[in-house]
């Protein structure tokens, strides 16, 4: 997988983590000096609850290649159960981007607590490996409200049945 | 549509409801109209009409201003299922409305489709609707990945944000609307921000949309909306079991639950 400048694609991942658990986790695979990809733009928010579908969609579309959610393990919340939103929000979200055509293998969801740094390395290697295999997102074509010349992509089927057959 | 007339005259008169929310026959069109026992010879031009408006929000928007007062409405099944999610989202009270049900009539039966055409209230003739057979959803289904992208793509390039699926939507009751919100849905730009502006509309109908269709019908550019709200519908339906306008008790959305649904 390379871009045009012939560089092997590297993926740019969103990465939301929760204040208590997931990003006491990564400080702590930072502080046990454990080697990690570095494609993640970690997002500190208070709760895993605090993702609002807004946020996901909106990384997707300014040209997110995937977008990892980590809360703290179901019954460790520090809001008590902000959590369990977080899972039933994520799982119609997957559904809804798969039927848009977004592959819901793009978005992940994971319970890290604050004593699992080894587990926040895991999970960043593998998530990164995974989308990496995947190659860019798909929306990063279809950006046609920014680029007026993609916007022609959108019009291109009307056109074709304009255009006389034998042309 | 006699016995209608009859039952809405009946209630009237007795004082049991103080208006009935219906639609009238006018020379412009047939029109959502509220009936008043005041007024009892306009009760000849009510009409089950054609068309379909969301009487569901006129009789909310009505209900705000006149608390204490039962009304009568006018209900499809479409509308019945609405209701029941407005009982539901405490935005109407069950004791403060007497339903009337009425089915489709010929024209509705071609346009549209539906899971329940004949509402339990019904009190003359028979819905005979076509039942939805999922053929719209299946199809984009079957799609591979990109085929999806490219299609929804196409399909919601058109729109140009008159945001009348919204306004005509009879489960949109939010005072703060989110497309409304500049730094998350800029306003007035087309085309459209794909996915943001459908993705955000479809995500907030989970466990609301009651399948009216009012959205597509409503739509300048013939968007297929009303497929990704059906999407969503099925979503939430297989994940929670939970079918909206017609499960009982409360969304389990709504409420937090006891953690065992599992990450997905």
């Amino acid at each position: 997988m390379a871009d045009e400048s012939g560089s092997p694609f590297e993926p740019k991942i969103v990465a939301f983590c929760c204040n208590w658990c997931t990003y006491a986790g990564a400080d702590l695979a930072g502080g046990m000096r454990l080697k990690y990809e570095p494609n993640f733009v970690t997002v500190r928010v208070m709760c895993s609850a605090r993702v609002s579908p807004h946020f996901i969609i909106r990384a997707f579309q300014e040209g997110a290649d995937g977008v990892f959610i980590g809360g703290c393990h179901i019954g460790d919340c520090h809001y008590v159960k902000g959590n369990y939103i977080t899972a039933k929000r994520v799982a119609i979200m997957k559904r809804l981007l798969e039927f848009l055509g977004i592959p819901k293998e793009r978005l992940h969801l994971v319970w890290i607590a604050a004593s699992e740094g080894d587990k926040y390395a895991r999970e960043v290697d593998a998530f990164t490996e995974k989308v990496r295999a995947m190659g860019p997102s798909p929306l990063k074509q279809v950006r046609f409200w920014k680029d007026a010349t993609v916007s022609k992509k959108i019009y291109k089927s009307e056109a074709a049945a304009e255009t006389p057959a034998g042309a | 549509m006699q016995e209608l007339k009859d039952e809405v005259k009946k209630l009237l008169e007795q004082g049991s409801i103080a208006g009935f929310l219906g639609m009238i026959a006018t020379t412009s069109g047939v029109v959502p109209h509220l009936f008043v026992a005041d007024k009892a010879d306009e009760i000849e031009k009510l009409t089950t009409g054609d068309v379909r408006y969301s009487l569901v929000q006129i009789l909310r928007w009505i209900a705000v201003r006149h608390p204490d007062d039962k009304f009568g409405i006018m209900c499809r099944a479409c509308d019945e299922r609405a209701m029941t999610e407005m009982f539901r989202n405490s935005q109407l009270s069950m004791d403060k409305v007497v339903m009337l049900g009425i089915p489709c009539t010929d024209e509705l039966r071609i346009a549209c489709e539906c899971e329940e055409p004949t509402p339990k209230s019904l009190l003359f003739g028979q819905s005979t609707a076509k039942k939805w057979d999922k053929a719209d959803v299946e199809r984009i289904d079957a799609m591979e990945t990109e085929e999806r992208l490219d299609w929804w793509t196409e399909q919601l390039g058109k729109c140009i944000k008159c945001y009348g699926c919204r306004n005509s939507c009879p489960m949109c009751f939010c005072r703060v609307c989110t497309l409304n919100d500049d730094p998350l849905v800029k306003r007035g730009e087309i085309p459209s921000e794909f996915p943001s502006f459908h993705l955000t509309r479809a995500f907030h109908m989970a466990g609301r949309c009651v399948d009216c269709g009012l959205c597509e019908e409503a739509c300048p550019m013939d968007i297929p909306i009303r497929t990704i709200y059906r999407k969503v519908r099925l979503v939430v339906g297989e994940l929670t079991n939970f079918w909206t306008g017609e499960s009982k008790g409360k969304s389990p959305l709504a409420e937090l639950g006891d953690g065992t649904f599992p990450i997905q």
